[in-house]
């Protein structure tokens, strides 16, 4: 279960997150989910100046999160779909070890009340089969 | 600590046992061994270290059974504990840990809850580092399940 991610460091994945921590770099990310755009493609939904949005491409990029490449005069940003699977894989490393805790807790449970005096009448015996 | 930030992560599950059994199952250490981790991962008995208290810690140690050099150490230093009821602290997460990982420290909440027929609502959410994740930024969940069709586009063509 700790095996995931081999490839990135907890430093990598603190860049990663710290990137995904603001709305705007949140937004650009899903923007450029559905294809590579250029800064001025980027920055029309936003109030914010065209400086300001490559400052939070450079923050993006330097997450390893987007890419960017010059064709002629344009500069066009696409997403590295590898680090954002890092981000989504630690949490779903975490969301498995518990989920995967739960299942053997409950078990662990299911024998602890059965070992108590008051009779449960459901699945009782089956419990005490599996536990011997 | 504050509460007031988004979790990264947050799980409920309801157990068909009272309240205060499952809250044994997670502070006492022959209880804790039976079930942490997957199957297959085992806890040392000498190597728990349990003080369930505001200010006191759980640590322990946890084998792989899929690789020998592993030894895992989890301590949570807890900030809040209110018997029955709450746990609440930063996990770290240290030892000889499995390749290309490093150690990291993450904060853990779990909140146990009366249910109906003497059932357990368990509550568990953990955050990242406190600067990681800003109070002023919300929808971390939400984010992620917006880009879930893109990653798994993405995922698609990797392979």
């Amino acid at each position: 279960m700790l095996s995931l991610m081999p490839e990135r460091t907890s430093a990598d994945l603190d860049l990663l997150f710290g990137a995904l921590a603001d709305a705007t770099r949140r937004s650009i990310v899903e923007r450029l989910a559905e294809g590579e755009a250029t800064v001025t493609e980027l920055a029309a939904p936003f109030s914010i100046s065209l400086p300001a949005i490559s400052r939070h491409l450079k923050v993006l990029e330097h997450a390893s999160l987007i890419t960017r490449s010059q064709e002629g005069r344009w500069r066009h940003a696409r997403l590295s779909p590898t680090s954002l699977g890092s981000a989504a894989a630690w949490l779903a490393r975490y969301e498995r070890l518990w989920t995967e805790s739960f299942d053997r807790l409950d078990d662990h449970l299911a024998r602890l009340t059965s070992e108590q005096p008051q009779p449960r009448p459901k699945a009782d015996s089956q419990d005490q089969a599996r536990e011997r | 600590m504050t509460t007031k930030t988004t979790p990264q992560l947050a799980l409920t599950r309801i157990f068909d046992a009272p309240r205060t059994l499952v809250y044994r199952a997670f502070t006492e250490p022959d209880h804790l061994a039976a079930w942490w981790g997957p199957i297959g991962n085992s806890l040392p008995r000498d190597e728990m270290d349990l003080d369930v208290r505001p200010g006191g810690h759980m640590r322990w140690t946890e084998l792989f059974a899929a690789d020998p050099r592993v030894r895992v150490h989890i301590r949570i230093d807890l900030t809040e504990v209110v018997d029955g009821e709450l746990l609440d602290g930063v996990m770290h997460v240290s030892g000889q840990l499995p390749e290309g990982l490093e150690p990291f420290e993450t904060r853990v909440r779990i909140e146990f809850g009366d249910e109906a027929d003497g059932r357990t609502r368990l509550e568990v959410r953990q955050w990242l580092a406190d600067h990681l994740a800003p109070s002023s930024e919300a929808g971390w969940l939400e984010a992620f399940s917006k880009l879930d069709g893109a990653l798994a586009t993405f995922t698609g063509v990797l392979r």
